[in-house]
Parts: structure tokens; C-alpha cells; sequence
């Protein structure tokens, strides 16, 4: 008997390993990507917080780059302004005649855009996360969209007080209905997993023909307003499916440098669900 | 024993640290990314506590973890390369060493690179083939599984021959 008990306490390691091999098991099974805690994700505080100082360390290095982006970015919105404004001058010589109609021009604005820095971009494997430094009480909220200058960055999957956790494009799990610019059909944007610089545009009916460097856009999404630039096409993709067309992508956002971005606040996402779920339940 | 510990506590810190603020932002190609903190494992002494063993090597994967997003990813793979490493030690080296053994390049270069070699790809691999319980795609992952770990065995033993110099220099 005390044979036995001896046995049993030496090697009692094993069980504890085992254990915990089981429960780590349990962790990779049962974390579903959209209903994660908060404290195992690096949107708790001290691997946020972490990520953070790193982030402001590091973020010299991709300054240059980022300050070229921005200038580019600055001129092209000179250029809208100055177009808008003689646009706005030529209405306002001939509303006389509208003005009496037209109650109140300014419509409410619909997407407000947060500004945060990204702190950490992790990559490992196929398994991608962006870690950003606005949360709560900045008025971040999970699934509101992400966007960098360039483009689509990704959804925001969970949010602490004073950070969030971004899922973007690429990651295998995410999905984005997209569609060429001047075309009407949708298809499906899916991540192949392979590099942080392409995707796909898949599910597009057979007759569907690009030509390179077209622009893929967002189509109907609930998330992110609509032509908001994904990527651009760069040649013929692979598909199982013979009944579909594919197109290989290069992603308009560069994830390697990314430092900024904005957050889509969509002010009336909240009556558009509910409505499309009222409908629904009937 | 306690100088021991404090020496086990820094390391285990420096190279979480390492892996999540450096390594992890590493992606060479896009295929290889370094996975060294593995090596606080590989250089634990000989004797070490089992438990200790096993249960700083789950501790190790769990922050990983929630540093990358990946729950019980690193966990998973971590404990049981920490539950087989007391067996392939005594696979590569003989069982006469002294007792404090601590498995390093200097005590016997060949033992101490296959032992490395076989802790390192067991580890990728499991790590790997985890992750590609969510996403498979066997071509991909086995690019993945070479180039990261031919990475992480150049930094072992980079770092492996730093630190003799700088212990053995004084």
C-alpha cells in the first residue's frame, strides 16, 4: 500500500501535466474568436499597457514613411476641398431659386471617425491581431470598423476601458463582401494565410472580367460604409469552386508599418440592426 | 537555491519580454518567426523539480498567450515539450554528469545540438499543428514549422555561446 502511495505522489507530475495540457486544449477549443475575454487578450491591462511603451518606441522608426503617407493624404484632401468649394460656390449662385424648399441642407452626419495608434501588430502564423490604444471610454465598441489611410484594416473583437484588440483582413476568420469598383457583383474577400501583403476576392460569377490594378471596394456591409478601398487586383486567383471566379489582391493597407487609424463609429448602427432584427424575428 | 530562483525569475521574465516585444514583430519572409522562449526550458538544470518544471512551462505559454491572442496555443505546446523533456535529456547525455547538470554548448557541443534540434522542432511542430486546427493548410505549415525553427536554433546557440563567455569571462 504505501508501495502504491510512494508511486503515486512521485509521479503525480504527470498528472499535473496532463491537466494542464487538457486545460490549455480547452482554451484553444472554447475561445471563439468573437466572445473572448478581455483578460486573456492583449487588451488587459498590463499587456496593453506594455505593448504601449513599445509602441511609442518603435513608432520613430516607421516615422518617415508615415509622414510621406500623410502628406500624400493631406493633398489629396486639398485637392477635394478646393473642388468642393467652387462646387459650393456654383450651388450657392443658383439656390435662390431652391433655397425656399430645401429646409435644412446638413444632413447628420453618419460615420465618425476615432483616431488611435496602433501598439502592437502580432503576428504569429496565420493567427493575426492588432492591439490599439483607444477603448470604452474613448467610445470604441466591438465590431465597428477599422481603417487606415490606405484602406480596410479590419473589426474591433474586443474592447477594454483604454484599448481595443482589431481582427484584420488578415486573419483566416475574417470576411468582407467586396466587389470591383465598377462593377455591381459582390463577392466574398477571404485571407489565404500566405503573406500580410494579399487576399482574395472570391465568389464572383464567371462572367466577371478585371483588368490590373482595378480597385476593390466594400460592398454592403454593416460595418463599414460603402466604396471604401480594400486592395487592388493584381491577377487570376485559385478557387475550388469551378462555378466562381477568384482575383488575387494586394491589400491597399500595409501591416508591416501600420501606426494609425481610425475607428468607424456608425451612429446608426444601433437602429439598423434592430430593425434588421425585428424583421427577422417575424 | 534562492540565488537559483532569482536567476530563473529574470530569465523567465527577459525572454517573455523578448519574445513579445521583439521576436514576435519579426516575421522573416513571412514564414519564420523566432520562438525563443523556449529556451528557458532547455536550460533549466538536469535535476530540476518535475513540477516546477511542468508548471513554469504552461505559466510561460499562458502569458505568451495573452500576449499574441492565441489562447492555449503556446500553453498547450509548451507543457508538453515541458512533460518529455526529462526523458530526452537523459536520451542525449549520459547519465554520469554531476547533478546540477545545466545542458549548454560547452558541455559537449553534438549532445547538446541534437538535443536542442529535437526540443525545438517538437515544439514548432506541435505549436503548428495546433494552430492549424483553425486553419489548415499542410504545404504552408511545413515551411512554417522548418523556417522557424532553423531561425530559433541559430538564436539558441547564438545566445547559448554569449552567455558562457559572459559567465566564464569574470
Amino acid at each position: 500500500m504505501r508501495n502504491l502511495i510512494n508511486f503515486i505522489i512521485r509521479n503525480s507530475w504527470w498528472l499535473l501535466a496532463v491537466l494542464l495540457i487538457v486545460f490549455s486544449f480547452y482554451l484553444v477549443f472554447t475561445q471563439n474568436s468573437y466572445q473572448r475575454s478581455v483578460y486573456l487578450s492583449s487588451a488587459n491591462r498590463v499587456s496593453a499597457e506594455l505593448y504601449r511603451i513599445s509602441g511609442k518606441i518603435t513608432s520613430y522608426f516607421y516615422m518617415r514613411k508615415n509622414n510621406e503617407e500623410l502628406l500624400a493624404q493631406n493633398a489629396k484632401l486639398q485637392n477635394e476641398l478646393q473642388a468642393l468649394k467652387s462646387y459650393l460656390n456654383d450651388l450657392a449662385l443658383d439656390s435662390i431659386q431652391t433655397q425656399s424648399f430645401v429646409g435644412d441642407s446638413v444632413s447628420d452626419m453618419r460615420f465618425r471617425f476615432i483616431p488611435a495608434n496602433v501598439v502592437n501588430v502580432s503576428f504569429f502564423g496565420s493567427n493575426n491581431y492588432i492591439t490599439l490604444d483607444k477603448g470604452l471610454q474613448e467610445g470604441v465598441k466591438a465590431d465597428m470598423g477599422v481603417v487606415s489611410q490606405n484602406g480596410i484594416v479590419g473589426v474591433i473583437l474586443a474592447a477594454s476601458d483604454h484599448f481595443s484588440v482589431v481582427i484584420p483582413i488578415v486573419n483566416p476568420k475574417f470576411r468582407l463582401s467586396g466587389k470591383l469598383k465598377h462593377s455591381e457583383n459582390s463577392g466574398s474577400v477571404v485571407w489565404d494565410g500566405k503573406d500580410l501583403h494579399h487576399a482574395q476576392l472570391e465568389q464572383l460569377p464567371k462572367h466577371e472580367v478585371f483588368h490590373e490594378g482595378d480597385t476593390v471596394v466594400t460592398s454592403f456591409s454593416r460595418i463599414f460604409p460603402k466604396d471604401m478601398i480594400v486592395g487592388y487586383v493584381v491577377g487570376q486567383g485559385k478557387t475550388n469552386d469551378d462555378n466562381f471566379k477568384a482575383f488575387k489582391i494586394r491589400l491597399a493597407t500595409d501591416f508591416y508599418t501600420l501606426q494609425h487609424v481610425l475607428i468607424i463609429d456608425d451612429t446608426y448602427y444601433e437602429e439598423e440592426y434592430s430593425l434588421e432584427k425585428s424583421v427577422e424575428q417575424r | 537555491m534562492k540565488i537559483s530562483h532569482l536567476h530563473d525569475i529574470i530569465w523567465f521574465v527577459g525572454l517573455i519580454l523578448l519574445q513579445t516585444l521583439v521576436l514576435n514583430r519579426i516575421s522573416v519572409f513571412g514564414v519564420a518567426v523566432p520562438i525563443l522562449y523556449i529556451y528557458f526550458l532547455i536550460k533549466l538544470p538536469r535535476n530540476s523539480n518535475l513540477f516546477y518544471v511542468v508548471i513554469s512551462g504552461f505559466l510561460m505559454g499562458l502569458i505568451i498567450d495573452i500576449f499574441l491572442n492565441t489562447p492555449g496555443m503556446n500553453a498547450a505546446a509548451t507543457t508538453i515539450v515541458a512533460a518529455l523533456r526529462k526523458p530526452l535529456i537523459n536520451v542525449f547525455f549520459s547519465k554520469v554528469e554531476y547533478e546540477d547538470f545545466v545542458p549548454s554548448i560547452y558541455t559537449g557541443t553534438g549532445a547538446f545540438l541534437r538535443y536542442i534540434v529535437v526540443m525545438v522542432l517538437l515544439h514548432q511542430t506541435l505549436l503548428f499543428f495546433i494552430e492549424s486546427f483553425t486553419f489548415f493548410n499542410l504545404t504552408s505549415t511545413f515551411i512554417h514549422i522548418a523556417a522557424s525553427s532553423v531561425l530559433t536554433l541559430i538564436l539558441i546557440v547564438a545566445l547559448d555561446s554569449l552567455m558562457y563567455r559572459r559567465t566564464s569571462g569574470i
